[in-house]
């Protein structure tokens, strides 16, 4: 991923970045080839903010102190204007899904589901 | 046309002052001549009409102390001698019977959309052993003066919400239901509305569903604040996160996050996502400012505008600029009214920041002072020249009752409040000539009356 992408996307959440994001990313680059180049980084940065937002916030599990709620409250929205800005209207509602899935199943007390599997899922969504 | 004021009191015997409530409640309902007929709902809560001049209010509480003393042998108190007594039963004996000494009902005449009301009459709710959480029921009759359009476009709203809120899961559900059934202003829906009859592809039912989808957005980010804010009350009812904790309250703002957000896609103008995602990252980012700056409370102007922008403003400039992007409308249009968005915005959260400052708004005043939210006016009394040293040592400590109820004093005392009401003015003023330039297809007193009224609480 490009210097400047890094540099932008990552205001304010520049810790993230060392402290497992970077791992995270990588992850979902393999998701992301059937995209166009320049897409591929912003889409896998995409989905690597929303999983990083949501374990942040502790979804599922014991609620974050106020602070790393909003940490991970930016992560999500930061995510989701990258999808409305780069991707296809299938992924971005693909992805509203995934988190809507695992966001009901939190305040159901249910077990979460597995939100990689589910974004990764989503990067594939054609309708 | 029924509805509830809801409100919280603070002390065991307060005398909340709800004129400009009902007031607002009759410019809503767009009621020209009638009748507001109000009732309170508890055994323990009175009505009255008087003045409201502290000193007054103080001697009605010596009153009712002399008539109805406290623990003066009420034959309610002996708990031995009643029936299925409740394990948090108060003893209250003397509340009942002062209560009984005022009234549960009253009406006000409504001429010309105001309260007829003599110079120095307003309307109280007594409370007579809070602090509590109270209700009182209010119905409007009479002549309405709204237009078809107007109801009709509100209603689109209400039933969109009403159908989105009917199909999700009910854990989360539930509490959005509550919290979007409180009431709220619904100004960024009202603004999606009207900006959404401006250009050449105008379609109510489609600016009807970004404008539920809006709120929703707008909702979402409110359960979220509220946790970090630890505010136990929202639109006088429980907050999500007191009702029902953290956790439920992360997952139901973050349902209703992606929710708002999936509907706002599936609309289909990808300039109408990107404007709304743009506005949502800048609420989030500029609410991690804020709560870093309650390490310097109050802070400074400069940041405090800042904050607002991003936190407030941005949503209301692109809650316009999407309604306008959704019919088609030009580019400059476009332009334009995002910058009267953002206007409004500021002068809408300058507006609030007063509220906590009025007896009468139904929320405990000096509230953001004890949970250090960012506030204009206490800004302004910090900087101000004689009460500034005492509210600066004030907000350096600990903030009991004494210390918020003499900082409220204070900044009441201090040019502070006239300061931020004219400021907001003068944004609301810059704002409606941001409409002068361009062609709104005769919606330029619709979105400039709905400015105002955005800020007519501190009128």
């Amino acid at each position: 991923m490009s210097v400047q992408l890094l540099d932008r996307e990552l205001d304010r959440l520049e810790g993230l970045w060392s402290d497992g994001l970077s791992e995270t990313y990588g992850s979902y680059l393999d998701a992301v080839g059937h995209f166009d180049p320049e897409m591929q980084p912003k889409l896998a940065l995409a989905a690597a903010l929303i999983e990083a937002g949501v374990r942040l916030q502790g979804l599922g599990g014991r609620a974050a102190p106020p602070t790393t709620l909003l940490i991970g409250d930016l992560c999500l929205a930061r995510g989701s204007r990258l999808l409305a800005d780069n991707a296809p209207l299938a992924v971005q509602v693909a992805f509203a899904r995934a988190i809507e899935t695992a966001s009901s199943a939190a305040a159901a007390g249910q077990p979460a589901p597995a939100l990689r599997q589910l974004l990764r899922q989503s990067l594939g969504a054609t309708r | 046309m029924s509805h509830r004021l809801d409100f919280v009191t603070t002390h065991a015997t307060e005398f909340v002052d709800l004129t400009d409530r009902i007031r607002d409640e009759v410019r809503r309902a767009g009621l020209r001549n009638g009748r507001v007929h109000m009732q309170s709902l508890h055994t323990t809560l009175g009505l009255a009409i008087n003045e409201n001049e502290p000193l007054l209010l103080h001697d009605f509480e010596s009153l009712l102390d002399r008539l109805a003393p406290a623990g003066a042998g009420y034959e309610h108190d002996d708990f031995a001698r009643r029936f299925e007594v409740p394990l948090d039963e108060p003893a209250n004996g003397h509340a009942h019977c002062r209560q009984l000494l005022l009234s549960a009902f009253a009406t006000l005449m409504v001429e010309e959309g105001d309260l007829v009301l003599g110079r120095w009459q307003s309307m109280f709710a007594v409370e007579l052993d809070g602090p509590r959480q109270r209700q009182v029921a209010l119905q409007l009759d009479g002549e309405f003066a709204r237009s078809d359009e107007q109801v009709s476009l509100e209603a689109l709203v209400e039933l969109e919400l009403a159908r989105q809120l009917m199909v999700d899961p009910e854990p989360v559900a539930s509490p959005m239901r509550r919290l979007v059934g409180a009431g709220g202003k619904r100004l960024r829906p009202k603004l999606v509305q009207l900006t959404a009859g401006i250009g050449p592809r105008s379609d109510p039912l489609r600016a009807a569903e970004l404008a539920a989808a809006v709120e929703l957005l707008h909702n979402a980010t409110l359960i979220h604040d509220d946790y970090v804010d630890e505010s136990t009350h929202r639109r006088g009812r429980p907050t999500v996160a007191a009702a029902e904790g953290p956790e439920r309250a992360i997952a139901v703002g973050d349902y209703y996050f992606a929710k708002a957000t999936r509907l706002i896609a599936q609309i289909g103008n990808g300039g109408v996502t990107s404007a709304l995602a743009e506005a949502l990252e800048a609420v989030c980012a500029s609410q991690i400012d804020d709560v870093a700056m309650r390490g310097s409370y109050p802070g400074d102007r400069d940041s405090y505008m800042r904050v607002i922008r991003g936190k407030t403003a941005s949503l209301f400039a692109a809650a316009c600029e999407s309604g306008a992007l959704l019919s088609g409308a030009a580019p400059d249009v476009v332009d334009a009214l995002g910058r009267f968005g953002v206007l409004l915005g500021t002068a809408f959260q300058m507006a609030d920041d007063m509220v906590d400052f009025s007896p009468s708004s139904g929320k405990p005043v000096g509230l953001d002072i004890r949970q250090r939210v960012l506030s204009l006016p206490l800004i302004y009394a910090a900087e101000d020249r004689v009460v500034g040293p005492e509210v600066r040592r004030l907000l350096a400590g600990a903030l009991g009752d004494a210390e918020v109820g003499r900082v409220a004093e204070l900044v009441t005392a201090s040019g502070a409040l006239p300061r931020v009401r004219q400021e907001a003015k003068g944004l609301i003023d810059a704002a409606v000539r941001e409409l002068d330039a361009v062609e709104l297809d005769g919606l330029r007193p619709a979105l400039a009356g709905l400015a105002l009224s955005a800020v007519d609480r501190i009128s």
